[in-house]
């Protein structure tokens, strides 16, 4: 199946200042995909790339299986809505700010007043449409570029932080609203978020983003720290790393790829350990390839999308996920110790 | 002081017993500033939106020349006009020097840079997210132009005012390019000149205090403009 985006070897920056830093990147058509990350972690730059207001000035995207060059930049752009965090609205009343872009389209009148009506309807404002556009409230202003972008029924809704000034009740009519507009068909919705659990509970797919890099790990095992000696030091544990990885900032740790286990397996196995989800018994290349084991202790345990989520306290506190089958057949509880352990290759160095 | 005091008084009747020299005057001032106001602005405007829109080598450049132009002594421009337009400059041929569209000229080629350079600033002040939600929106080229006009337009009025108040004021080139002959191409401000050193102050005075009273409706409508749209 062909990708909705894929990046390849993309760089962008400004003024020198680089801000992405891509090697390859896709994103699947006809999902939720959440890219997740901290302040300047460069989600905001990417989403305008994904919108086609900015080029890569190394790299290329593609769209839908074509490469993206300057003459379709204006048609991309027209398959595209994008709600910024800070949306920018045009002076006039809302129905003029909805309206907009269908007038750029040249949409017939009785066309742009359906779908400007169906469009605030669907952004709950379904009365603001005569109200001055610069008297409403930041929230209220949001939910207008939200339905400035649905009027244009586009290919891919692109949503810059949209939860982040909005109340519980609002949130989740917005998360409603995202899976519907997704689930209309042939209809994908990106957005940026810096909080996880957000992001995995509304999304198909969790991009993480680093520094400017794709993180596939779910941010959760994020860790700052320096390279020397084959060796990540954090400052508090040391963690073995693929022999050719000379140079990093952060390492991240996918959660999934951790095994819970009642002994270390590293250097010597035992008898039982969890992997993808389920107890079995320990074989000789399982334990030969985890290259990192530290003794820790639970500190919570919380069920998280069907699944639980144990954080163990081992120097730095990681998180990892397991079915309820292994929670009860590990036997883990609060407080106990617990070795955490995984292989060097499942690090992710930026 | 008396001198002063009976002058106003004696300037004050004029205006307002609409003595026909002095509103002769006015309207030729009015009618030579408002077409230099439409042709610098129809020129200036269009080009100011290029040039803040659009990246370009050379564009810094372009602007310090315009900031430049901005300080440009008037009579330099009247001397340079006269040498174009005399009978034998390269463009005397047109016999247009001593009539009002020599001072036309001469007040666009005075207000066109002040006109531009105020409309890339204006556009350049803009919110900068407008272009981006603009572009997202999927406006082509001339969408955006026509938006950004329109979000900018108080902005880019004052430009004009500025330009207008310019022009009106402007003595130099009206002087060398005009002629300053009655009925035809004497403004206010030749005239004030002229009437002033001819012992005429009272005459000079009324034109003064209605060229002052122009200036003042004239931003004091642009003010009321600019209220209204915040």
């Amino acid at each position: 199946m062909t990708a909705l985006y894929r990046l390849d070897s993309l760089r962008f920056g400004y003024e020198n200042k680089p801000i992405l830093d891509i090697d390859q990147f896709e994103i699947r058509e006809n999902s939720i995909t959440a890219l997740l990350g901290s302040n300047g972690a460069g989600k905001s730059t990417l989403l305008k790339l994904l919108a086609f207001l900015e080029s890569p000035q190394q790299g290329s995207i593609a769209f839908k299986g074509k490469t993206v060059g300057e003459t379709e930049l204006l048609s991309l752009r027209r398959k595209v809505g994008l709600v910024a965090q800070k949306p920018y609205l045009l002076q006039g009343t809302v129905f003029d700010n909805v309206a907009l872009g269908l007038k750029f389209r040249a949409v017939s009148a009785e066309t742009i007043s359906q779908q400007v009506a169906e469009a605030l309807e669907m952004a709950g404002i379904g009365l603001f449409a005569d109200r001055a556009a610069n008297e409403l409230s930041g929230g209220e202003a949001q939910k207008v570029a939200l339905a400035r972008a649905l009027a244009l029924q586009p290919e891919v809704l692109l949503l810059d932080e949209p939860f982040t000034h909005l109340d519980q009740a609002s949130i989740e009519e917005l998360n409603q609203l995202i899976s519907r507009f997704a689930n209309i068909g042939e209809r994908s919705v990106i957005f940026t978020t810096h909080d996880r659990v957000h992001a995995s509970v509304l999304a198909d797919e969790v991009m993480g983003l680093v520094s400017g890099r794709v993180v596939y790990a779910p941010l959760l095992n994020l860790f700052k720290g320096e390279v020397s000696e084959g060796l990540f030091k954090t400052g508090k544990i040391n963690i073995n790393l693929p022999g050719d990885i000379l140079f990093g900032k952060q390492v991240a740790i996918d959660p999934n790829e951790i095994v819970l286990s009642k002994q270390p397996l590293c250097p010597k196995g035992i008898s039982f350990v969890e992997v993808e989800g389920r107890a079995i018994p320990l074989n000789s290349a399982l334990t030969s390839s985890m290259r990192n084991s530290f003794q820790g202790r639970i500190v919570m345990i919380a069920e998280e999308k069907g699944r639980v989520r144990v954080t163990v306290e081992a120097g730095e506190r990681f998180h990892v996920q397991i079915t309820h089958q292994s929670l009860s057949e590990l036997g883990l509880s609060l407080g106990e110790p617990v070795w955490v352990n995984f292989k060097s290759t499942t690090l992710q160095v930026l | 002081m008396d001198y002063f005091s009976h002058s106003l008084s004696v300037a004050l009747e004029l205006i307002f017993q609409f003595d026909p020299a002095v509103w002769q005057v006015v309207w030729t001032s009015l009618k030579i500033s408002l077409m230099a106001i439409v042709v610098a602005s129809s020129m200036a405007i269009p080009l100011g939106v290029l040039i803040a829109l659009n990246e370009f080598a050379g564009k810094r450049f372009i602007q310090q020349i315009l900031n430049t132009l901005m300080a440009m002594p008037t009579v330099v421009i009247g001397l340079f006009l006269y040498g174009l337009l005399s009978r034998r400059g390269a463009l005397g041929d047109l016999g247009i020097l001593y009539t009002p569209w020599a001072v036309v000229i001469g007040e666009c080629l005075l207000i066109l840079p002040i006109i531009l350079n105020l409309t890339v600033v204006a556009i350049q002040s803009a919110d900068k997210r407008l272009l981006p939600t603009l572009h997202g929106l999927g406006a082509d080229r001339w969408q955006t132009m026509r938006l950004v006009l329109s979000e900018t337009r108080f902005a880019i009025m004052a430009a004009v005012v500025t330009g207008f108040g310019r022009a009106l004021g402007e003595v130099g080139a009206a002087m060398m390019l005009g002629g300053n002959i009655e009925g035809f191409t004497r403004t206010m401000t030749t005239a004030i000149a002229l009437e002033t050193s001819k012992g005429e102050f009272e005459l000079g005075l009324a034109l003064g205090l209605l060229l002052l009273s122009i200036a003042f409706l004239v931003n004091f409508f642009l003010q009321l403009l600019q209220r209204r749209a915040v």
